[in-house]
């Protein structure tokens, strides 16, 4: 009697099992012949994978690691992924506070073939005051918890990453270096618009303060627009927010009238819901960029289109004329 | 802040009652479970949770379903572990880790296999006791209310199992089923909970009121109501120091409940002489 309720469900378990494990195996043989003439760059985050994209056009054959949705503190490596790291020329990575497995795999492969970038060198860092509200009650002492990792938020960073990718790029690839150059150049001026649009629009702001029900990961963008910034959890995801942050923003956005909240993409909005309907308010949703959902993913989307949607969202939410 | 004042928010008073349901279910099974040897159920039972709502992402349910559309699956996962300890000639502690591997496994690979999702999953998958809307409260009263009913019901069943399953199927329980309504209560719970104050605080919910309980309690229905007690006192001061100290509430509760058994364990003792 029990063997036979047992017997089949382990069955079924093991046919998942084994199905599973064969669906990429017979998928396997499209990537298994890449295009040998051009350059293959591997990027961990989003914002790197937009800039090569930008950079090189069709002329190379970028890949990002980080699958859509995926958290990219907590990712884990497949086999293919490192494989893929190890097959190409360069490989792209934004700080070590950001990607720790990205370091990992950086210090695995071969010096000799694949030119490792860390496309941080040169950018102005913020210190993450670490913590969701000014007077922090609790200290993260782990060094890379002290660096504000979502760097490619002031756009003036984004420029020196863009930079240093386009310098790496035209390196490894001297043949096309005039190309990656110019695309560079062209990509820079776009981003100078976009800071301006940025600037301009939110001068004109009646609301200066932007609250997050969420994460800590909008400080360099609000640092150089000069707004204020408050968020219910410090930046690093494990932070759990107390209740006092929270009564805090609440009592913030009643105070001040403010009838809106952000919250990150991808992340559970229920904090950010919580709060905001607390102080009869609601949710508007930010990207900090540096993942994109599948949709949007296989879409096509750009760092400045996710930019431009955030400038639109802090319009509505900051109620700018 | 003001320590009356922050009793005054919603969302604190959604967590002190929904907090007080999921501590007296979590107590109530608890009791059951340790005497059983299934205290890490509520981990691997969580673990499997995974696995199960990865399969069920890949059929296409969206985030916010994601955990109850995974229920049937857990179920099962529950079942399994009964099967495994009572067919296979395998202890509790071990056929947990097996459920508990196997689910983690076929998560990670089928989350994989995905190619990507349009969400964070995780924090979808884990709650915070903080953040409770109204209709969770209303859905954790309702499974509060089945799980004291079949307690009250079939209490001392589960109890003559929990300490000697053979002594009772001699004296005529029947077992089989005292064991299937356990588990699956406890899935129930575990999933839902999850979802709602996250694993870390059901887990430890499930085992430190008990065992907190089995220090002091003398007999069936005295040391299930010290469970009960233990439980709701864990998460309530848990959740007030948590204020006054402004620190993590889950946190805060699983060190309350920890303090509450230390307690408990001396008084044990010093009764015993």
């Amino acid at each position: 009697m029990k063997g036979q309720l047992t017997m089949p469900r382990i069955f079924l378990l093991t046919l998942l099992l084994i199905g599973s494990l064969m669906l990429p195996a017979c998928s396997k043989p499209e990537s298994a012949a890449p295009t040998a003439s051009k350059l293959q760059v591997v990027t961990s985050l989003f914002p790197l994978y937009d800039f090569v994209r930008q950079i090189g056009g069709d002329q190379v054959e970028v890949t990002l690691l980080l699958p859509p949705g995926v958290e990219a503190h907590s990712f884990d490596p497949k086999p293919d992924d490192i494989l893929r790291v190890n097959r190409a020329g360069l490989f792209i990575f934004t700080h070590k506070a950001m990607e720790v497995w990205a370091a990992t795999i950086a210090q695995s492969v071969d010096p000799a073939r694949v030119t490792i970038v860390d496309a941080s060198v040169g950018t102005q860092l913020r210190q993450s005051s670490g913590h969701a509200d000014e007077h922090g009650a609790h200290g993260h002492t782990a060094n890379a918890a002290a660096i504000d990792p979502h760097l490619w938020l002031d756009f003036a960073n984004a420029q020196v990453m863009v930079e240093n990718i386009a310098q790496a790029m035209a390196r490894k690839d001297p043949a096309q270096r005039d190309l990656y150059l110019r695309n560079a150049a062209a990509y820079l001026a776009r981003l100078d618009a976009l800071d301006a649009a940025y600037r301009t629009a939110l001068a004109l702001c009646k609301q200066r303060t932007l609250l997050q029900g969420g994460h800590f990961a909008l400080g360099y963008l609000t640092a150089r627009y000069d707004l204020k910034y408050h968020a219910a959890a410090a930046v690093n995801p494990e932070a759990e927010p107390t209740a006092a942050t929270m009564a805090a923003l609440v009592q913030q956005m009643r105070r001040n009238n403010l009838h809106y909240l952000f919250s990150e993409e991808l992340v559970s909005p229920k904090l950010a819901e919580t709060i905001a309907k607390e102080a009869g308010g609601s949710v508007l949703l930010l990207s900090a960029a540096h993942n994109v959902s599948k949709t949007d993913f296989e879409r096509g989307i750009t760092f400045v289109e996710i930019m431009e949607r955030n400038l639109k969202n802090l319009q509505i939410g900051l109620e700018c004329r | 802040m003001p320590f009356f004042e922050i009793l005054g928010y919603g969302f604190i008073q959604r967590a002190l009652i929904a907090g007080t349901l999921i501590g007296l279910l979590c107590a109530l099974l608890g009791i059951f479970l340790v005497l059983r040897r299934f205290s890490l159920i509520g981990d691997g039972l969580a673990h499997f949770t995974f696995g199960s709502v990865a399969l069920v992402l890949l059929c296409g349910v969206s985030a916010t379903w994601v955990t109850y559309a995974a229920i049937p699956l857990v179920l099962i996962g529950a079942l399994g572990i009964l099967k495994l300890t009572s067919s296979a000639r395998i202890h509790g502690d071990t056929a947990i880790g097996i459920v508990s591997a196997l689910g983690i496994a076929l998560g990670v690979i089928l989350a994989s296999l995905s190619g990507g999702y349009n969400v964070d999953l995780f924090s979808y998958l884990f709650g915070n006791i903080l953040i409770i809307s109204r209709n969770d409260v209303l859905l954790t009263a309702a499974l509060a209310i089945v799980v004291v009913a079949v307690v009250a019901l079939r209490g001392r069943a589960f109890f003559a199992v929990a300490f000697d399953e053979d002594l009772a199927r001699t004296s005529g329980i029947n077992t089989g089923r005292a064991n299937i309504i356990l588990v699956l209560l406890t899935a129930l719970t575990v999933v839902l909970a999850m979802k709602l104050v996250g694993i870390m605080l059901v887990s430890a919910l499930l085992i430190l009121p008990p065992v907190a309980a089995l220090q002091l309690g003398r007999g069936f229905l005295p040391t299930l109501l010290l469970a009960a007690a233990c439980g709701i006192l864990s998460v309530l001061s848990g959740i007030l120091a948590s204020f006054a100290l402004n620190l993590p509430t889950g946190g805060t509760i699983i060190v309350a409940s920890f303090l509450l058994f230390v307690v408990a364990a001396l008084v044990g003792r010093w009764r015993r002489g």
